[in-house]
């Protein structure tokens, strides 16, 4: 690797620090302004009970001192135990719900890739014809259908009517309808992206030459077209991301999987701090990487951008 | 590069299978849905050895001294064993029964009005490690339940035994509590407490053992999960399901006849009734609020709809002035108004069209706040004999709705301007009714306020997100708001002990504020042999005086009286305005039989056999 990309790859990391730093910071004081605590329920504990819950975790102190414990402990990677599920860790937590997200997230965003360019392709190449309109169709469709709506519609064909998935994601062949759910969207967007790459790489003189010298079909496309037209489909690799991570909160829900969205938002209704600031860290953390990994995965494809 | 191409397919499809592998090993390990194969048949085969339910999502705690939820009190029942437990008779009724005591033995009154009662454990017991159960790991469980450290949400469970203020003060280590030998427990209450039994079978007073709750970790992994009932906890995969199967060192291990059960964690309705319907899951606790109707229609059977000691209500907050602007009334006037003006506002509501249209699933109107359920001294219903035997503070029956319409707008016209020809008081001051999101309060929100708006009371709804809510509403910074309660033992002191100044569940905020000084009440428990009679008294001079009665009270036909006197106390305020007594609604499969659940909500699914 030359000096230049390691001394930029060492910036943004830099800058990716301060970035989860200014979320942790933001994170705390909202969630801290937001009305209600961990230790609220319908049936009121006494203030005694109450008082010592909060010396307990520290709650009684300033929050300006809590707030500095806080960085000091995540500094360490200590995030501390859950306020609500007492005896559990937050990192226990995360590390659970992570290990189900990841596979459901990665499997989508690989399949949503393979297909999306795939169907891109055969579209470009056969442009114009039905296979193209019809899968223009579709994408289409799945592009402007929201993923509760989509989720809603899967689990009550395959599930209810057919039943031939189990509607509960922590059971045998439950993560198919969410990975299926999660990757529609991503897919259809990266049809239509390549598509439209790929039909302007294709115009373009040097594919002409490769025409001219007698390479056909799949070899244009594979061989001299695909590694172009592939710019525009990683610039959207971030975004995908994005909406993987966001969009599994929802899908999450619908099919009852135990991942780190669950486990994010149930934490906020429950106002565990601890673990609000633990997955709000993670998922922050995992962004600003992904959003690294992609702008290098540009340079490594396109040589001529200059990352500075 | 068709290689290539087939190389990536194969890669993503490789992938897409190990994801789906994996999920069923987080999933089931023990489940025998994970032994099946294909997962079309996963869903629709049902083993008879293994129940699969859902009864809500990740418990926040399994450990019986820190649970304070029903869900994780029907899970407690089927890993521990206490003194006491609650058994189904022949005839469908419900008893409370000795468990890991011999048997449940009257207490002695001893001189100071104190009751001492001795216990002796079963032989033997033993806990899922094989150590012996012994009598001071009772004594150990009840301490720590009780103790300040813990903090624990029901410590308060233990307020009846002698010490115990001592303990959750952390003024001491021990209650009145004490084993005597490895088999005997003596207990001494502060005075007789007619639900003593209830709560030896109340997860908070179940067995742990010191050297196990050492680690304060222990109750959130099956490793490290040492327990004496029925069943074992043999995996926990958190947030998908906690799997029990059947311990056969339990002493009554021959009665169990449900092999394993896998408790599925979620918290979705909506997905839960997916997994019912597909045969998934045999017994799901909650459904969505807007299939009611519909699986009524489809699951005559199948749909179930139980008792259960709760009362849905809305609460005052005593301190808002609703008066007219210019009343020139004050003190014990305007109180008295006040509360005049609550009462006929409670009329004003049809509760027949609340339940049957809005609720739907089998609650009954409610003229009182103690729930249906809760017994009397004589073993009747609380609730039919409340306000002096009339049976409630209103009539709630359809033909009284045009009576209670129109007794309702006399009373108010006293107070307000009433507009003859439009049939609307024309200066009741706006309110705004606040209630915690949720489609079903919104509705009953839509229908109160169309119901005032009739005659031209302007009611505006806020709903705030849960944990908001309660805050608002226990910091009183509220005019009307929606209320629920649901009892922790069947005794109606835990619906009239939140009401004093004191309570941590006051949102109505009496005796608080403004109202502290507000001397407005009077109460005259002369015929009950006590000397408190006071007139135009504050709240802590009266209501407070009252619970206070009730808590040292011995003599049970006078500690019901009591009750009733503070009920009659409460209601006169107008501050309560109970709408419906709650109902338990849960679907169980026509296929599973021996089930039970008690009136506090706790499923039983040991003694079932699935057909």
């Amino acid at each position: 690797m030359n000096p230049k990309t390691l001394k930029y790859i060492l910036k943004r990391l830099v800058l990716g620090v301060f970035t989860v730093w200014v979320v942790i910071t933001l994170t705390f004081f909202i969630m801290h302004a937001v009305p209600g605590g961990p230790f609220l329920s319908e049936k009121a504990v006494s203030p005694a009970a109450q008082a010592a819950m909060e010396a307990k975790y520290g709650l009684d102190k300033p929050l300006m001192v809590q707030y500095t414990t806080y960085l000091t402990d995540v500094v360490q990677f200590r995030f501390g135990p859950s306020l609500k599920q007492r005896g559990r860790m937050v990192i226990d937590i995360i590390t659970d719900g992570l290990s189900v997200s990841a596979r459901l997230g990665i499997v989508a965003a690989v399949l949503a890739l393979v297909f999306g360019v795939v169907l891109g392709s055969v579209a470009a190449l056969r442009r114009n014809t039905i296979l193209d309109r019809i899968i223009m169709i579709i994408t289409t469709a799945f592009v402007s259908m929201p993923s509760f709506i989509m989720g809603s519609l899967l689990l009550v064909e395959f599930t209810i009517n057919l039943q031939w998935f189990p509607a509960n994601g922590a059971t045998k062949g439950g993560l198919v309808l969410p990975i299926i759910t999660l990757m529609l969207y991503p897919m259809s967007y990266i049809t239509r992206l390549t598509r439209s790459s790929m039909l302007d790489v294709l115009g373009q003189d040097y594919i002409r030459t490769a025409k001219a010298k007698g390479v056909t079909g799949w070899k244009i496309i594979f061989g001299h077209a695909l590694k172009n037209a592939l710019i525009p489909v990683i610039t959207y690799f971030g975004p995908m991301l994005a909406y993987i991570v966001t969009g599994s909160l929802v899908v999450e829900q619908i099919f009852a999987v135990p991942g780190i969205g669950r486990a994010f938002v149930q934490s906020i209704i429950n106002r565990d701090y601890m673990l609000i600031m633990g997955t709000t860290i993670v998922l922050a953390t995992l962004i600003v990487i992904m959003n690294l990994v992609s702008d290098i995965l540009y340079k490594i494809v396109d040589p001529r951008i200059n990352l500075e | 590069m068709k290689k290539f191409l087939a190389i990536v397919l194969a890669a993503a499809m490789t992938m897409s299978m190990v994801a789906c592998g994996d999920s069923a090993k987080t999933g089931s390990d023990n489940s025998a849905t994970g032994d099946a194969g294909a997962a079309t048949t996963d869903t629709a085969s049902v083993d008879a050895n293994v129940l699969n339910v859902s009864i809500a999502s990740e418990p926040a705690s399994l450990d019986p001294a820190l649970n304070s939820a029903v869900d994780g009190a029907t899970m407690l029942v089927h890993l521990f064993s206490g003194l006491a437990k609650w058994e189904q008779k022949s005839d469908g009724t419900l008893e409370l029964v000795a468990d890991a005591a011999t048997e449940l033995p009257e207490g002695v009154v001893n001189e100071d009005g104190t009751v001492t009662y001795t216990y002796t454990l079963r032989d033997g017991m033993k806990w899922s490690d094989g150590q012996p159960v012994t009598a001071n790991d009772f004594v150990f469980a009840w301490n720590r339940a009780a103790s300040a450290d813990l903090a624990a949400d029901y410590g308060y469970m233990f307020e009846v035994v002698d010490g115990y203020d001592e303990v959750a003060a952390g003024e001491a280590d021990s209650m009145n509590i004490e084993a005597t030998d490895d088999k005997t427990i003596v207990v001494t209450l502060k005075n007789s407490v007619a639900y003593w039994n209830e709560l030896l079978a109340f997860p908070t007073y179940f067995p742990v053992r010191e050297d196990v709750v050492a680690n304060e970790s222990w109750a959130t992994d099956p490793s490290t999960y040492v327990n004496n009932g029925p069943y074992t906890m043999t995996s926990w995969s958190h947030n998908s399901v906690i799997t029990l199967t059947k311990n056969d060192n339990f002493v009554d291990a021959g009665t169990i006849t449900m092999p394993e059960i896998n408790f599925y964690l979620s918290d979705d309705a909506n997905n839960m009734l997916t997994n019912f319907e597909n045969g998934s899951w045999q017994m799901i606790d909650d459904v969505p609020t807007n299939e009611i109707a519909a699986l009524k229609e489809s699951y005559p059977t199948e749909f179930v709809v139980a008792g259960q000691l709760g009362t849905y209500y809305v609460c005052w907050n005593v301190n808002e002035d609703i008066l007219p602007a210019g009343s020139g009334l004050s003190g014990k006037e305007a109180e008295d108004a006040r509360a005049e003006i609550r009462n006929a506002v409670s009329l004003l509501f049809d509760r027949n069209y609340i339940v049957e249209e809005i609720g739907q699933a089998g609650q009954v109107p409610a003229a009182s706040f103690v729930a249906m359920g809760l017994t009397d001294g004589d073993g009747s219903q609380f609730y039919e004999n409340a306000n002096g035997g009339k049976g409630g503070y209103y009539a709630v029956d359809k033909d009284s709705l045009q009576s209670n319409f129109d007794s309702a707008v006399e009373t108010l016209k006293k107070y307000y301007t009433y507009d003859e020809a439009s049939g609307k008081f024309t200066d009741f001051p706006s309110m705004t009714y606040l209630y915690n999101t949720s489609e079903g309060h919104k509705a009953i929100g839509e229908y109160l306020q169309s119901a005032l708006a009739a005659i031209g009371i302007n009611m505006q709804l806020e709903n705030q997100e849960w944990n908001t809510f309660l805050e608002t509403r226990k910091a009183g910074d509220y005019s009307i708001a929606r209320n629920g309660w649901l009892a922790d033992y069947n005794d109606p002191i835990c619906f009239l002990d939140m009401w004093t100044t004191a309570s941590g569940n006051n949102d109505v905020q009496f005796g608080k504020g403004a109202h502290e000084g507000v001397a407005a009440y009077s109460v005259d428990l002369t015929d009950l042999g006590y000397e408190t009679k006071v007139e135009n008294g504050t709240w802590a001079e009266t209501y407070d005086v009252v619970i206070a009665d009730i808590k040292s009270c011995t003599d049970n036909d006078t500690r019901y009286a009591l009750m009733h006197k503070a009920e009659d106390l409460l209601m006169s305020t107008g501050c309560i305005c109970p709408l419906y007594f709650y109902t338990d609604i849960y679907m169980i499969d026509d296929s599973v039989q021996g089930f039970f659940s008690n009136p506090l909500g706790y499923k039983y699914f040991m003694y079932t056999t699935i057909q």
